[in-house]
């Protein structure tokens, strides 16, 4: 472990005008200098291999959902157990894998894009991190207790996750407040750290849309994690101090549950691919060698959609009997946020057009991304046909829908961007043939997974079950395949880090022949200490 | 005033023009972004709650 | 003009093709059933406009992008044009799909406004969501029954072939009237579940502590099959929906035959039942209500579900046992059945559990004790 990150050529001093070394620092050795670092670049690499590891973790527990259901009957496991692999996978993905890595991106490249050197506040960085595993560790043992995990699925509708929850559901509420803890933290850290660490001579307006994504996905976090934190305390209070916030039998209202989740859970939905358009926003102009289009409406889109995804979360809410007017309200209301992600997909395509375009790894997953992403968004669209919904609703069309802005939206957004930014970290280029050939599976095995599902959901398959009727079995088989196939190509992606870590092909500083932000002009791998001069920041060409 | 209205309404829009967000952050305070922001974000709830209840007659 | 015309043809072929296409779909179970009432009618044309709206919009964005992709590229010498803003442009392509998005909802909010008109009724029918089953009461009609999977465990676990309906079967369908406009009425006892038919377009949840309203007019008879579509604990997979269409005559003779079986049922309560007779019947109940949970060997899954065989606690205390079983244990998944099943049911189930798997306590409890206890 301690020989993965980049051998920072620390205390060498590079004599680079970027990246002046100081030579007073001796951080420690070993294990603990990982434990203690405030560094943001070791906090960031951290970050990144924890979100690989639950990624992993994450992949087995839908592996084992999908063999369960290869077939039509119970043959692996039973149906307690299922529900607590659809729960963990859920949980562990969404807290422990997609947050902690676009985390992990914005503490290496937040500070590097705009020429800090490091993040605002190192201490508060290095207790964030830390928090993860903790609370990670605490939701993975509840595999091991009593009566079992949580097994009510990653939304945890209450009162099945409170009255008839299993016993470990404590140590699950525990562990989402520890996470909470440190997703606000983080919030607060990326927020501090663009608003005050600038370089000299950089406007709001000069920053890189990765930048401008995470500042307004910091603040959305800041908006909703208490929210969450909130809900689940109320569920802590009825399972063990004798309230009925959401026991209909003392007075309470099963339906504020999900009124309050999905006031945190849309946002969150936000959080998991705002950061996603900042990182295409950034490689696909690179890579098309010509300036991102519209970049103004880009960043005024994204603030768009994060006030919308406010005013919308009830659509998840269709079926519970909204009076009238709610149901109108929501399905307007979500159906206007088409609106501003069509301009994104459109400025994308326009940045295509006329560029000069190469296919360098991270620009194909980032292609993938605007391509798939735009089919999740379609069925969104569907989605949000309040009426249409009444069909769709807990179905497998709603597991191909959030899958596809989810895995080639989100997670390929962050494949695209270590493809991107791995020569930085490492000093290397990752392995040419092996990183088109990852690519090309999890395009493939990532189709075959969700593209069914929109099939049988629509047949009429509901989610979260882990047997079904015999008209579904051939599209569940494909699933199956897609999902063995996406999953075993991942280790590739690790074996390609590795070996990226331990040396390849030599990156200069500039990787990329299009790269124009600031991260490009500090060598690479970047040394341990960066911009400790800040740089005088001129704006690129691009601007005028 | 009208031109800061005008900026959060393209904001609301998603389309803006370069040399107008240039302006806007330039010589704009944000104070008054916020508070316009907020105050067209309540509104913009209101008119569509008011266009539900118009549909749902 | 001739533009004009080859997309007209283009235009043409496409709509055929979707008339083909659609057809062929539905055969293979690919799309969403077109269904047997006018609302899901209207669910399903909803459906197929937007999906062809998202297909078209696909093309041509998917078009550009992919013409881009390929005439650009680098290793074909493009050069990089420089503009990189165009307000009129983005306008445009802002307002189009407001403008599709508009005409979308128009269409959209007129089916909604008739979902919700559940005014009027014909025939009024409760839906209980109870884990893992449906209670159907026709109110007004003295029937009440419950409806549980039909399929065999050894279907499940593979030991036997699977049938055509496979988790889709129930012992006892929910049976209406055709042409009728019944309105259906969701609550649940435990936790929420949702009540599906997608042949009738009604997904509604069934929420502990709240009624739901919905309605359904069925134009042809039929076996119409769904399913539980919310998540509620161990066999949410196995909670099958089943709906009988018949006739107005034909449902009006099931409906007098159910009624009279329920007074019968009624007045076995007043006689005195053997051991025998009260363990046959009560295997049955508790085959049907009780094996989900406490399993059929009476073992129970602890510590969510505490087994019944060798169960002190509930052998000693016959009190203690009743008490459980008619009002349930708060706090836990255990429900009270005292409005779910008959004293006979009752009396047989608890007689059954103080005797099988080995409890044989040789304890007897009659339905007219059951009946007086209920009385109080």
């Amino acid at each position: 472990m301690a020989s993965l990150p980049p051998k920072h050529p620390v205390q060498q001093g590079t004599a680079d005008a970027a990246g002046g070394a100081d030579a007073h620092h001796h951080p420690p050795k070993g294990l603990l200098r990982w434990v203690l670092t405030t560094n943001h670049k070791e906090i960031g690499t951290l970050y990144l291999l924890f979100s690989l590891l639950m990624f992993l973790i994450g992949g087995v527990f839908a592996l084992v959902i999908r063999a369960e259901l290869f077939q039509p009957g119970l043959q692996l496991v039973q149906p307690e157990f299922f529900n607590q692999m659809t729960t963990m996978h859920g949980l562990i993905m969404v807290f422990g894998a997609v947050m902690p890595a676009f985390v992990g991106l914005a503490n290496w490249m937040v500070p590097l894009q705009i020429g800090a050197p490091d993040m605002a506040l190192p201490r508060l960085n290095n207790f964030s991190f830390w928090l993860l595993p903790v609370a990670f560790t605490l939701l993975l043992s509840t595999l091991f207790m009593p009566g079992g995990a949580p097994n009510f699925g990653w939304t945890f509708y209450a009162p099945l996750s409170t009255t008839y929850a299993p016993p470990s559901t404590t140590f699950f509420i525990l562990s989402l407040h520890i996470a909470g803890i440190s997703s606000i933290l983080g919030a607060i850290n990326i927020i501090a750290t663009i608003l005050n660490l600038r370089a000299p001579g950089m406007r709001m307006m000069d920053m890189t849309l990765f930048v401008w994504t995470w500042l307004i996905t910091a603040f959305l976090l800041i908006a909703v994690m208490p929210v969450l934190a909130g809900v689940v305390t109320m569920m802590l209070m009825d399972i063990n101090f004798g309230t009925s916030f959401f026991n209909a039998g003392g007075g309470g209202d099963p339906v504020m549950f999900q009124h309050l989740f999905w006031f945190f859970g849309h946002p969150e939905v936000y959080i998991m691919i705002l950061p996603a358009f900042g990182i295409v926003s950034v490689i696909i102009p690179t890579f098309a060698r010509k300036p991102l289009f519209g970049y103004a409406s880009m960043v005024y889109a994204t603030a768009s959609i994060a006030i919308l995804s406010f005013m919308v979360w009830a659509h998840h809410m269709f079926v519970v009997g909204l009076p009238l007017v709610a149901e109108l309200f929501f399905m307007y209301s979500t159906m206007l946020i088409a609106v501003p992600t069509g301009v994104k997909v459109f400025n994308w395509v326009a940045t295509l057009f006329r560029g000069s375009i190469s296919y360098e790894p991270a620009m194909l997953f980032a292609i993938a991304f605007v391509i798939l992403f735009t089919i999740g968004g379609f069925s969104g669209l569907m989605l949000a046909i309040s009426p249409a919904d009444f069909q769709y609703h807990d179905t497998y069309f709603v597991v191909a829908h959030f899958h596809y802005v989810l895995v080639p939206g989100a997670i390929f957004s962050i494949m695209a961007a270590v493809y991107y930014w791995l020569p930085k970290w490492t000093g290397h280029y990752p392995h040419l043939r092996l990183s088109q050939w990852h690519f090309w599976l999890s395009v493939i095995g990532v189709n075959l997974t969700f593209f069914p599902m929109h099939f049988s959901g629509l047949a009429g398959m509901p989610r979260r079950i882990p047997d079904y009727s015999l008209q579904f079995a051939d599209f569940n088989m494909v699933s199956s395949i897609g999902a063995f196939m996406f999953g075993l190509s991942q280790l590739l992606f690790v074996v390609i880090v590795f070996m990226c870590a331990r040396g390849g092909e030599k990156a200069p500083a500039k990787t990329w022949d299009g790269a124009v932000d600031l991260e490009w002009t500090v060598p690479s791998p970047a040394p341990l200490h960066t911009f400790e001069t800040p740089p005088q920041y001129r704006p690129a060409e691009a601007d005028h | 005033m009208w031109n800061t209205v005008k900026s959060v309404l393209a904001a609301f829009f998603g389309v803006q023009r370069e040399s107008r967000r240039r302006q806007d952050f330039t010589s704009g305070k944000p104070i008054s972004f916020i508070l316009v922001g907020i105050l067209m974000g309540i509104l913009f709830v209101v008119v569509l709650i008011f266009i539900a209840m118009q549909a749902a007659k | 003009m001739r533009k004009w015309h080859v997309w007209m043809t283009a235009g043409t072929l496409l709509l055929s093709g979707e008339l083909s296409l659609n057809g062929k779909l539905q055969a293979a179970g690919w799309n969403m059933p077109v269904g047997v009432t006018d609302i899901s009618r209207e669910v399903h044309s909803l459906h197929m406009t937007i999906f062809w709206i998202c297909v078209v919009i696909g093309v041509v964005v998917f078009g550009a992008m992919f013409y881009s992709l390929f005439r650009y590229r680098r290793s074909k010498g493009a050069q990089a044009a420089k503009f990189h803003e165009h307000t009129t442009v983005e306008v445009i392509w802002t307002a189009i799909p407001l403008l599709i998005l508009i005409g979308m909802a128009v269409p959209a909010t007129a089916t909604l406004k008739k979902m919700y008109d559940a005014s009027e009724a014909d025939l009024d029918v409760m839906i209980t969501g109870q884990q893992w089953r449906w209670q159907y009461s026709y109110l007004g009609e003295d029937v009440n029954f419950i409806s549980s999977l039909a399929t065999p465990r050894e279907q499940i676990s593979g030991d036997q072939e699977r049938g055509e309906n496979y988790l889709l079967e129930v012992d006892q369908p929910l049976v209406l009237p055709v042409g009728k406009k019944v309105r259906l009425l969701m609550t649940s006892d435990d936790v929420i579940h949702s009540w599906w038919v997608p042949e009738l377009a009604v997904k509604q949840d069934a929420i502990p502590g709240f009624v739901n309203e919905n309605w359904v007019r069925i134009n042809e008879p039929g076996i119409y099959r769904g399913q539980c579509a919310e998540l509620c604990g161990k066999d949410h997979g196995f909670m099958p929906v089943v709906v009988q269409a018949m006739e107005e005559e034909e449902f009006d003779a099931w409906l007098a035959e159910r009624k009279s079986a329920a007074s019968e049922e009624a007045a076995g309560a007043d006689r005195e039942w053997k051991l025998d007779e009260l363990m046959e019947r009560g295997e049955q109940v508790y085959g049907s209500i009780c094996a989900a949970c406490h399993q059929p060997n009476g073992a129970g899954l602890p510590p969510t579900f505490p087994a019944l065989a060798g169960n002190q606690a509930l052998l000693d205390d016959r009190e203690h046992h009743l008490d459980t079983v008619l009002n349930g244990v708060a706090g836990t998944p255990m429900p009270g059945f005292r409005t779910t099943l008959s004293p006979v049911e009752l009396a047989a189930v608890i007689t059954y559990e103080r005797n099988a798997w080995g409890n044989d306590t040789g304890d007897v409890v009659q339905p007219s004790e059951i009946a007086e206890q209920l009385a109080e």
